[in-house]
């Protein structure tokens, strides 16, 4: 190619240098200055912004709220692992292995919920639990079990458990689609000769499937955790709030409370770091107890 | 092969969870629609069955009472822009990214793509002020510009991945022929990656369509609010009005446009977002 060294600079600047710039705006440069407030008691007001030095972080862990909201966003990512995982794996295989015919339409229908918006979801599924009208204690009472009926979202002890329900109802969807996307890459052979052998399908899923898919269980299980965390206290904020006293509040969502309710920057800065450094430690966490050696047979 | 009874019966076994499953999906979904069309009394009296009469008040009410109107345009507008502006900041980069050799261009895909895994509540509470002094808070162009920043990474990833499929032979005898590396980028490249950039634009139109906390954030004078704003707030607002119509409604509203594009692109927002998680 024909061209000057300038000419080429040129190019690459005009092409990488204002990306760059609104980047560095807008993601790069909030994300260290949150962590240059997380050391200042700041209300909001440039003139009474205050050096504190590590005093938010002594807060924090005197904080009685903090380890309820990191013991539900925990509580959140390990039924959300479960409950997607045991039910996208079920279905990944099912529509995959067992040739069912109308399995497109399954796959259309299944993965709809996860271009919903979390609004949408979140209203729906309260009006769902909603106690006089909502559909799980009409549900509960048609089958005769009055009893068990209660306002879930309003339980101290339930509203946490409520919303693990619309989180999988939202997330099997693409999980599934991953699943199935490593199914298909498996070659027919090894199935073939395991049916030979005699090898049941259960026993199938187990020394074939499973250990074939571990690369996209992996990716999707690490998925689940990066979104729950960073992500799982918008369908808080929907749904509940943080209430009923604090009992569904995540990191996230008490992170809001403090800084744009309560107007304590600082504070809510801090919560930003410990978020940033907890899910960085899950992530290596988990990929360290995951590694498994690469299968091939 | 003959199938046996028990394989028969497995067969059919299998589709009652799928079964299960797909009215579980549904189902809500329908229900919304049904509850739009009923009157409040009528949500009461039969929350969960077909209406009585199919009558659009609701819709006229979310309309009228609570500027439905004005928050859907403000959706849109937002949408629109931030789709193309995302595109005009990652088209460039992504093909520098992937074709042009310069040193430390691995270094910077690196950084766009952890951008993907940092939780971003840390930098919403700096971006709040740094909007403030820009006089771009509570500002429909503001929130657009942050929108599209936020989906840089994801569209620079699959942008990229979608140049690196393009025969590097064709823009070679591009640059024989004397186009200069600007009509490359814009008249052979850019075509050649219109699918991918369809892929990426759908995907950043649904998500700035559905998105809600950096609104709720960033957005604050009522004329202003997205439509996931306004519905939140007729939903807060149900609770002491009951209006539950008006909510399924603008419910309805919301969940319409994002139907028509799964039903025209269902495969491509399939594609496009299992793509988009496998980075790890």
């Amino acid at each position: 190619m024909v061209q000057s060294k300038k000419q080429k600079y040129m190019f690459l600047a005009f092409c990488l240098v204002p990306t760059f710039i609104l980047f560095s705006i807008f993601t790069l440069y909030p994300l260290f200055s949150g962590l240059y407030y997380s050391f200042f008691d700041w209300s909001g007001s440039s003139s009474n912004k205050e050096f504190i030095g590590f005093a938010n972080y002594i807060k924090l862990f005197k904080d009685a709220i903090i380890p309820d909201t990191i013991m539900h966003d925990y509580f959140l990512v390990v039924t959300k692992i479960l409950g997607i995982m045991v039910l996208a794996m079920f279905f990944a295989v099912a529509l995959t292995q067992l040739k069912i015919k109308e399995a497109p339409f399954y796959r259309i229908v299944f993965f709809f919920p996860n271009i919903m918006s979390v609004v949408v979801i979140g209203i729906l599924w309260t009006f769902i639990y909603n106690p006089s009208l909502g559909l799980v204690n009409s549900g509960l009472e048609f089958l005769g079990l009055e009893g068990w009926a209660k306002p879930w979202l309003g339980d101290e002890k339930w509203a946490l458990p409520s919303i693990v329900l619309p989180a999988v109802w939202a997330g099997i969807g693409l999980f599934m689609l991953m699943l199935m996307g490593g199914i298909a890459n498996i070659s027919k052979s090894y199935y073939e000769a395991a049916r030979i052998d005699g090898a049941s399908e259960w026993q199938q899923f187990w020394k074939i499937t499973l250990p074939l898919v571990w690369p996209q269980v992996k990716v999707s299980i690490l998925y689940i955790v990066i979104t729950t965390l960073n992500g799982s206290f918008i369908l808080v904020q929907v749904m509940t709030g943080g209430g009923p006293n604090n009992s569904t509040h995540v990191m996230g969502s008490y992170l809001y409370q403090q800084a744009f309710k309560q107007y304590n920057f600082g504070y809510g800065a801090t919560i930003g770091v410990m978020i940033l450094v907890l899910s960085l430690i899950t992530v290596l966490f988990i990929q360290f107890l995951m590694r498994r050696e690469k299968v091939e047979y | 092969m003959k199938r046996s009874v028990g394989q028969i019966l497995g067969r059919t076994g299998i589709r009652i969870p799928l079964i299960l499953w797909t009215i579980a999906v549904l189902y809500p979904i329908f229900w919304m629609f049904l509850g739009s069309f009923k009157s409040n009394a009528e949500i009461y009296r039969n929350p969960w069955g077909m209406p009585e009469t199919f009558n659009f008040a609701n819709f006229g009410q979310a309309w009228t009472n609570y500027n439905i109107d004005i928050s859907v345009f403000n959706s849109l507008l937002i949408t629109l822009l931030g789709a193309v502006l995302t595109l005009v900041l990652a088209i460039p980069t992504a093909y520098a990214i992937e074709r042009m050799n310069f040193r430390g261009s691995k270094v910077l895909f690196t950084i766009y793509i952890s951008a993907m895994m940092i939780p971003m509540v840390l930098g919403w509470i700096p971006l709040f002020f740094l909007l403030d002094d820009l006089n771009l808070l509570d500002n429909i162009f503001g929130l657009a510009i942050v929108y599209a920043v936020s989906q840089l990474p994801f569209s620079i990833f699959v942008l990229t991945s979608f140049m690196s499929t393009i025969p590097k032979s064709l823009e070679e005898s591009a640059a024989i022929d004397g186009l200069s590396p600007y009509g490359i980028l814009f008249k052979i490249v850019t075509p050649l990656s219109m699918s991918g950039i369809i892929t990426v634009t759908i995907m950043n139109c649904i998500q700035f369509w559905n998105e809600y906390f950096m609104a709720l954030i960033f957005l604050q004078t009522k004329t202003n609010y997205t439509l996931a704003l306004a519905i939140d707030y007729i939903s807060n607002e149900a609770q002491y009005t009951n209006a539950w119509g008006t909510l399924f409604a603008s419910l309805v509203i919301a969940i319409v446009p994002v139907i028509i594009l799964y039903g025209i692109f269902q495969r491509r927002i399939a594609k496009g977002m299992t793509e988009g998680a496998i980075k790890g």
